[in-house]
């Protein structure tokens, strides 16, 4: 290609605090229509916005998450514009002074480290929740004041993988810290893309596009590299690129034109009159950090020292409840990798199969670690595990309850036991010795049968087949 | 005919503590007052609210001086259930959810609210002409020839009417100050923050406070101690503690340093109220004070109008970008939702409204905001620092509220003039720099009041009080209205 | 600083969401006119360059912030109360495109 593309993020996240960002109505993510709404949500007149606290703490952990300088006086601005789902008529952002400022993360390509600087972070509120229908449009105003934190990077990011990355390590940061679910699905956290393509070795920027309504990850790194080759095709061809506003759609694997931008909006900013400067101490900042909860990279490092694969503690990682679940195993000693094992496999199944997720099952954490000490105590096989966690999470029963009930038992692989055994039943089965002597392969699974019968199904297979195949022959 | 409500507050509440008045007497002389208002006073009576609330009030509360006490309220005060328009047609049938905090510590402290005083629409005018139940009349010209000043239009008139204890009103530039001297009040706007703005609907935040108008000093003490005080619901309200502040009442002004502006004075054209204006100081430096003039500088005078105009209109163009018929107001249905919205704002406005929010939102514009809208907000702050240097030498900054007795309609505008009228605007260095004002009535020429204005630190209005009450004492002018027309002392 | 004109200010207010008649527009150029000229006279004021803008009548800043507690929020039909367009619970606009 002839062409690099510069490609820089904007990514909105709504903060999961109890209420909302300037005033006091429950932020619940309700699905009944305005039913989350106090009068400062609709804009009535001499409302006034009160900050809240909890998120501002957590507007800190993400920004000292991305190593940022976090400005100890919070000063707030006003966006002014017209849109229906703007009661205001004016969003409070902080425009000239984000809590956060000049800060980084890194990404992981391949082997290597890269580094992602990010200009700002900065706290604001959600507009109301307009849907759409095909003569009208209705306006629900639980979303309207929900605490939102805005990331925006430098455009320092080159392809569509890059971009992905960088918004999977934003949205662990996020999740991580508490901050908010992530969920770019259900629109807690946005993902808007600029992106410009301009010749190798050309330090000017070439025209900007947008592209908006990015609802999964995968979708980030679809939809850039797609735009790429759409503006270097243009190039090549001749074409000027417009400066415009495209959206993904996922069913063409395309992006398409949404606006062409004329001039650019002028949103009259000037400062939120009604929020004089609040100073954070040093200590109520330190607090904000020091109570951060643990972070994605931290457990992913401690997840390796355990003995997991890097594939293994993605995937536990990629839940967070998932994680805080296995994490709950560790204090009873367990044997981590194997509980990784269970969870991945069984428990992913079982979860599965039932619809549940892992926050609903009865089974504590400290059970599946006190069913992998007993497998290794007993000598268990992982399936009589297996058996004995399905039984627990059906049941909700203990695991030495639900062991006892399936009546397992450690396996024999006494030699003498089991040669006891399989003297027995070749003594009664003089017919199939015959039959596999003459080549029948089926007879020998037979006389395992008649085997692990005699034992009660405690002989362990592998010895088993040994032992009868040395017999036969002796025969 | 004289009437209790034409008595002080401290009187009214001795009356009705021995029990010889009723807070449903007093309800009663204020409803039927009220309805022979003849200066378009009032948005809306609340007769039967006032009557049964009233009703309610059986046991005097010693403490409690504002007990049983029948006032009035701005429309631009959020109340409950009360159609709210803030004397515009963009709010007309808008009826509040929630209580301005200035409105619930008036209920606490069991206050009857008789009515809703008509005003400036949305606070935007300094005539009390713009409402849209039309102009409001100077209750001391019989004629209606006069003015009453504005924004706070309807509550300067019941008061100078006698209708109520007290009034409710807000101040941006001058709105409580002003009206308050052609009216012969009272009118009190302390520190930006000592009193909490919610509930208040804003014009321009960083200059609005919530005022009042009182028959008497002492009754604006008294009514402070009870209006001021953090509010979480205004988070810039003051955490400061609220004074007793009835107690710097007779402390007097001995030892204390007055100061009045040289190029305000020297602008001033009537010869009577210049005339009054030196007497007062004269009695002032009989009282141990001391007089001085200063000159404050005549080109940050002449800034002051325009880089009020600058930034109360961004604000305003801003704050009332929530009016648009859509969560509440007349809806007016159309083909896309512009359409409806300006079909809800275009019929809403009044034309000055209109115009303020065009210069305010220009003022913004990326291109202008250096020239205009930040130069004036460093105008502003060279204001500001002019004005509280001097008050680290002098206690008080003492000036005539305004040029002489209430203009005719059509001699004063709300339109923007060539000429610097700077002893018409100087209030709002009170709004700039946030500081606690007073105005009080000084004289009565040709049966007209007149008034001074006096000015002082940050949050010590308790000082502020005792050089009111001084200078009241001087005039002798507490307890004015246009029923009980007194011959002052000066 | 923008020149003020008529095109100017129908385009100002056409953004602000509202129409200006004929002679309205004329008394606004009027008012234009005086404050720009006022305006451009304040530059003159010495040292006005070595302040700040200010926003807040006093330095002041607090440290107070709102714990995060929900109250109680507004029924439906209060929130829905004062909006003159309503439709299945929610405010109804025509169709908002773009």
């Amino acid at each position: 290609m002839n062409f690099e593309a510069v490609i820089g993020l904007e990514i909105h996240v709504e903060m999961k605090t109890r209420s909302k960002m300037f005033s006091s109505s429950p932020n619940s993510f309700s699905r009944a229509v305005n039913t989350e709404v106090t009068p400062f949500d609709l804009a009535f007149p001499g409302t006034m916005p009160r900050l809240n606290k909890e998120a501002v703490r957590m507007a800190i952990r993400v920004a000292n998450a991305l190593h940022m300088t976090i400005d100890h006086e919070l000063h707030f601005d006003r966006k002014n514009y017209f849109y229906p789902d703007l009661p205001k008529g004016f969003q409070i952002t902080q425009q000239r002074r984000p809590i956060g400022s000049d800060g980084y993360l890194e990404i992981r390509k391949g082997n290597e480290k890269k580094r992602i600087g990010i200009e700002r972070i900065h706290m604001e509120e959600d507009t109301c929740k307009q849907t759409h229908f095909v003569d009208y449009t209705l306006l629900d105003y639980n979303r309207a004041g929900v605490p939102l934190v805005e990331i925006v990077s430098r455009p320092e990011m080159h392809d569509g993988y890059e971009a992905m990355k960088y918004v999977e390590a934003i949205r662990n940061i996020v999740v991580y810290s508490g901050t908010s679910d992530g969920k770019m699905e259900e629109g807690s956290l946005r993902v808007d893309v600029n992106i410009s393509l301009r010749p190798y070795g050309q330090k000017e920027f070439g025209t900007k596009v947008e592209i908006k309504n990015l609802n999964s990850i995968k979708n980030i790194q679809d939809a850039i590299d797609f735009e790429i080759e759409r503006q270097s095709k243009a190039l090549l061809s001749g074409e000027k690129i417009r400066q415009e506003t495209r959206r993904y759609d996922e069913s063409k694997g395309a992006t398409v034109l949404m606006r062409v931008k004329t001039d650019a909006v002028d949103y009259k900013y000037f400062p939120e009159p009604n929020l004089v400067p609040i100073r954070l101490s040093d200590a109520f900042v330190q607090d904000a950090i020091d109570t951060c909860p643990e972070l994605y990279d931290s457990k992913f490092e401690r997840y390796l020292q355990m003995g997991l694969t890097e594939k293994d503690a993605e995937i536990i990682l990629s839940d967070p409840a998932m994680a805080s679940y296995f994490e709950a195993a560790a204090p009873s000693g367990a044997d981590m990798k194997e509980v990784a094992n269970f969870l991945i496999v069984e428990v992913n199944s079982y979860l599965n199969k039932t619809g549940k997720g892992i926050k609903e099952i009865k089974m504590p954490a400290t059970e599946l670690g006190k069913l992998t000490l007993i497998l290794k105590k007993e000598k268990l096989t992982h399936k009589q595990g297996a058996d004995i966690l399905f039984k627990c999470l059906e049941d909700g029963i203990g695991v030495e309850e639900a062991k006892k009930a399936l009546h397992i038992e450690a396996m024999v692989d006494d030699e003498g036991a089991i040669l006891a055994f399989v003297t027995e039943a070749l003594d009664k089965n003089p017919q199939s010795i015959a039959d596999y002597k003459a080549g029948k392969d089926r007879a020998i699974s037979f006389l395992v049968g008649q085997v692990m019968k005699l034992s009660k199904g405690k002989a362990k297979p592998s010895a088993v087949m040994a032992k009868l195949k040395e017999e036969i022959a002796k025969r | 005919m004289m009437g209790y409500l034409d008595k002080g507050m401290k009187e009214l509440h001795e009356l009705l503590v021995m029990k010889k008045i009723t807070p449903l007497d007093l309800a009663k002389e204020a409803i039927e007052r009220a309805k022979a208002d003849s200066c378009n006073s009032f948005e809306k009576i609340l007769e039967q609210e006032a009557l049964d609330e009233a009703a309610r009030l059986t046991e005097p509360e010693e403490d409690n001086i504002l007990w049983g006490l029948p006032y009035i309220a701005k429309d631009n005060f959020s109340t409950k259930g009360i159609e709210t328009t803030a004397s515009s047609n963009v709010l007309k049938g808008y009826v509040p959810l929630f209580d301005a905090s200035v409105i619930s510590r008036l209920k606490e402290r069991k206050c009857v609210l008789i009515a809703k005083s008509s005003m400036d629409e949305l606070a935007m005018g300094g005539t009390g002409t713009t409402s849209h139940i039309g102009k409001a009349y100077n209750p001391y010209d019989p004629s209606h020839e006069r003015m009453v000043g504005g924004s706070s239009s309807g509550s300067a008139a019941a008061m100078a009417e006698g209708i109520a204890a007290f009034a409710l009103g807000s101040d941006t530039g001058d709105s409580v100050r002003k009206p308050a001297s052609y009216a012969g009040l009272v009118g009190m706007k302390p520190s930006w923050g000592r009193i909490s703005r919610y509930g208040l609907f804003p014009f321009a935040p960083s200059l609005d406070h919530v005022g009042y108008f009182t028959r008497d000093v002492e009754g604006a003490a008294y009514l402070l101690e009870a209006l001021a005080g953090h509010d979480d619901m205004d988070s810039t309200s003051s955490y400061r503690p609220v004074e007793a502040y009835h107690e710097y009442l007779n402390k007097g002004i001995a030892e204390k340093k007055f100061c009045y502006f040289k190029e305000i004075v020297d602008s001033l054209s009537d010869e009577e109220m210049k005339k009054k204006f030196f007497a007062s100081l004269e009695e002032l430096k009989k009282k141990g004070a001391s007089v001085e003039e200063v000159a404050f500088g005549l080109d940050l005078l002449r800034a002051i109008y325009p880089a009020y105009m600058v930034i109360s209109c961004a604000e305003a163009t801003s704050n009332d970008a929530n009016l648009d018929g859509i969560k509440f107001g007349p809806y007016y249905e159309g083909k896309t939702y512009q359409e409806s919205m300006n079909e809800a704002r275009t019929r809403g406005f009044s034309e000055l409204i209109k115009r303020r929010f065009v210069i305010g939102s220009y003022c913004l514009m990326r291109e202008n905001q250096e020239e205009l809208f930040l130069r004036a907000q460093r105008l502003r702050h060279m204001i500001v620092d002019r004005l509280n240097a001097i008050l680290r030498e002098y206690d008080f900054v003492y000036l005539p509220a305004a040029p002489g007795i209430a203009p005719r309609f059509g001699e004063s505008s709300d339109k923007l003039s060539s000429e610097y009228l700077i002893d018409d605007n100087h209030l709002a260095l009170g709004n700039f720099a946030g500081l606690p004002s007073i105005t009080l009535p000084l004289a009565l020429e040709e049966g007209y009041p007149l008034g001074v204005n006096l000015m002082g630190r940050a949050y010590e209005e308790g000082e502020l009080f005792a050089a009111a009450k001084a200078l009241e004492d001087i005039t002798g002018l507490s307890g004015l209205s246009a029923i009980n027309k007194k011959e002052g002392r000066l | 600083m923008k020149k003020v004109d008529k095109d100017v200010l129908v385009d100002a207010s056409s953004r602000l969401l509202f129409t200006l008649k004929e002679e309205e527009l004329d008394t606004l150029l009027e008012e234009f006119k005086i404050l720009q000229a006022q305006m451009e006279m304040m530059k003159e004021v010495e040292g006005l360059e070595n302040y700040e803008p200010m926003t807040f009548p006093f330095d002041v800043s607090v440290d107070y912030l709102r714990d995060d507690v929900p109250s109680e929020p507004l029924s439906r039909d209060d929130v829905l109360r004062n909006a003159g367009s309503v439709k299945d619970g929610e405010i109804k606009l025509p169709k908002v495109v773009g």
